[in-house]
């Protein structure tokens, strides 16, 4: 199974459509399902639900071989958690999909450290979706603890 | 007269700041750094409010950003009320800008400011994080490059 997302903030129907598009056109064999968010395009070819809560979507991340989303952190950093192969299209402030680019620098730079794929318009979605099939993720390592070991150090310095 | 005397030998009053979704994912992976602290919490949105509960008060502010200015007069409205009424002696904020309005006004107050830049800022620092900057007593970022680029910003990891 295949999991598209694209939040649940705003809609996404310019890579809904693209999906739906290459589902119909047998690019895609496998199973789509996708949260879409509220008020979106509804797709024709494959299963689509608003918004799923926190638990069942990080149980369809669980689930799924593979991932398509937009550039945001949530997606990112559900599909790095387990490992799934994610192919990203960032949502651009040019279509008033989002306020500023910061999507567009996101994928551009995760995709360069090797963690997900991006595609930056639909015609490159194709062609995308074909390198997905065999693309190996590079593990995220992030430091949680050493930010808070800063943080920690300086509200010590604070309180003497 | 009585409240001042007895804060004077309490543990410090904590304000852990930032929108629903991403910035508070991120702000939720510093683990417990505010254990031994008191603390309260602003956010946008009810849904986190009710997870962050069981650390302290939440104030959920309401959705506002740079295009929505009347929603920024609200908040900061909102905001306002709460800093005033609780008086804290550090703030730390992932942002967006529900962070950089309490940053500002707690300031005011003779607050401590912590500031994590988001990790979506990878080329140049958030819109907030530019004003924040001027008046943080510690400015984190998460990408080595930009603590470059800025003075008296530092890298101490990633939080996602």
């Amino acid at each position: 199974m295949i999991f598209l997302t694209v939040g649940t903030q705003f809609p996404f129907d310019r890579l809904i459509r693209a999906v739906d598009r290459i589902v119909e056109e047998g690019v895609i064999s496998e199973t789509v399902f996708a949260q879409i968010g509220e008020r979106s395009y509804r797709p024709c070819n494959f299963e689509s639900v608003a918004c799923l809560e926190k638990g069942a979507f990080d149980d369809y991340v669980r689930r799924a071989s593979k991932m398509i989303g937009h550039a945001g952190m949530g997606t990112i950093t559900g599909a790095l958690r387990d490992r799934k192969p994610l192919l990203v299209m960032p949502r651009l402030k040019r279509y008033h999909e989002v306020v500023n680019d910061h999507q567009l620098v996101i994928a551009k730079k995760y995709s360069e450290l090797g963690h997900i794929l991006a595609a930056y318009d639909t015609g490159d979605l194709p062609e995308a979706v074909l390198r997905l099939e065999d693309f190996v993720p590079k593990e995220r390592i992030a430091t949680p603890n050493t930010v808070s070991h800063r943080i920690r150090r300086f509200l010590d310095g604070m309180q003497d | 007269m009585v409240d001042v005397a007895a804060k004077a030998v309490e543990k410090p009053l904590m304000c852990l700041v930032a929108s629903a979704g991403g910035h508070m994912s991120q702000l939720l992976e510093l683990g417990e750094i505010w254990k031994g602290s008191c603390t309260f919490w602003i956010t946008t949105a009810s849904a986190v409010g009710d997870r962050l509960s069981r650390y302290g008060q939440v104030y959920v502010v309401g959705e506002c950003n740079r295009e929505h200015p009347l929603r920024v007069i609200r908040v900061f409205l909102r905001c306002l009320q709460i800093v005033f009424r609780e008086r804290p002696d550090v703030v730390i904020s992932t942002g967006a800008a529900v962070g950089c309005i309490t940053c500002f006004l707690s300031k005011l107050c003779g607050a401590k400011v912590v500031w994590i830049d988001s990790i979506t800022n990878v080329e140049r620092l958030s819109l907030s994080g530019r004003m924040v900057r001027h008046i943080a007593d510690l400015f984190l970022v998460q990408w080595p490059e930009l603590a470059e680029k800025y003075d008296n910003v530092e890298y101490a990891g990633t939080l996602i």
